[in-house]
């Protein structure tokens, strides 16, 4: 732990720079009719800004990788929970009486 | 002081200050698990009802202040930047430095709560608030009127997070500047930076789930 490495002013800021030109893509974008798709635009866009805020401002890039595995595992359960959620809505029918 | 402050702070079940920092970092990322888990469930409640009335939540999406929502956005990813970047300076034994960017970082947490509650406000005068003031109409306004109550749930919390992060942030800034870290022990920073990269990571996704739904209108 006391040797991690110090991170360049000049990466934080780049990261930065990505965010906030991540940032830009999806607002622009969402202004378009591009229907579900802009849902899943807007998503992937998210999910790599998330990414990019985990990796380097949070620093899970050096991390231990105890803790790598509980940022993992944090992500992967609500997902797995939206999952079977929409499973479960997506295939659900109304059962009609027999009589 | 600083010198000795490692060791002197040691507690007496861990043997040495790196074993203690160790447990803080896992006990925080064990909590950073279960907030995950709290906002992951307000996301699965907003994914099905919006695969239940999907015109509603594109009329309740185009109510909302496109302009200022990208604004808080673009405040608290710079924030979080700057809360990475006072962990980089006390590491580097920046004290005064770091202290100075955790008081900007809550600032800018502060600014984000203060444009937070203008739209707030306007939603008030729009009558858009469920239960207080609530005086849409038309074909789906019962689903527009779903859609502002998972907005305020899920804004609410996560402003309350930020006020929260605000508060810590200013007292971590106090801290720093009074010489109580440096590059020896700087582990209650780094702790805030984690917590403060959470709401950014909450609110990375809030931002499309709320405003983008209906800007193409």
């Amino acid at each position: 732990m006391t040797g991690q490495p110090i991170p360049s002013l000049r990466s934080q800021l780049a990261v930065l720079a990505a965010l906030l030109i991540l940032l830009a893509a999806s607002a622009s974008l969402s202004r378009l009719p591009l229907g579900w798709w802009g849902l899943v635009i807007s998503t992937v866009i998210a999910v790599g800004q998330a990414l990019l805020v985990l990796v380097i401002f949070m620093r899970l890039r050096h991390s231990h990788p105890v803790m790598r595995m509980i940022a993992v595992l944090s992500f992967a359960w609500p997902l797995l929970l939206v999952a079977l959620t929409l499973g479960d809505y997506l295939t659900r029918y109304l059962l009609h009486a027999p009589w | 002081m600083n010198a000795t402050l490692p060791e002197a702070a040691v507690q007496q079940q861990f043997d040495d200050a790196s074993q203690q920092k160790e447990a803080a970092m896992l006990g925080m990322w064990a909590f950073i698990a279960t907030e995950v888990l709290f906002f992951g469930v307000l996301f699965a409640a907003y994914v099905v009802c919006r695969w239940r009335f999907p015109l509603a939540f594109v009329e309740g999406s185009a109510h909302t202040d496109f302009a200022m929502g990208t604004t808080e956005t673009a405040i608290l990813l710079t924030s979080g930047c700057l809360a990475a970047i006072a962990l980089r300076q006390i590491q580097l034994d920046r004290a005064r430095q770091s202290a100075v960017l955790l008081m900007i970082t809550s600032a800018l947490g502060m600014a984000f709560l203060i444009l937070h509650g203008m739209e707030y406000h306007d939603e008030f005068e729009e009558g858009l608030i469920p239960g207080i003031r609530y005086t849409q109409t038309g074909p789906d306004a019962r689903g527009v009127e779903l859609f502002f109550s998972l907005y305020y749930v899920i804004t609410g919390f996560h402003s309350l997070h930020v006020l929260i992060g605000v508060v810590v942030l200013l007292v971590m800034a106090i801290r720093s500047w009074r010489g109580a870290f440096s590059s020896a022990y700087y582990t209650p920073i780094e702790i805030t930076g984690l917590y403060w990269s959470l709401v950014d990571i909450v609110w990375i996704f809030v931002y499309p789930a709320i405003y983008l739904v209906g800007s193409a209108g």
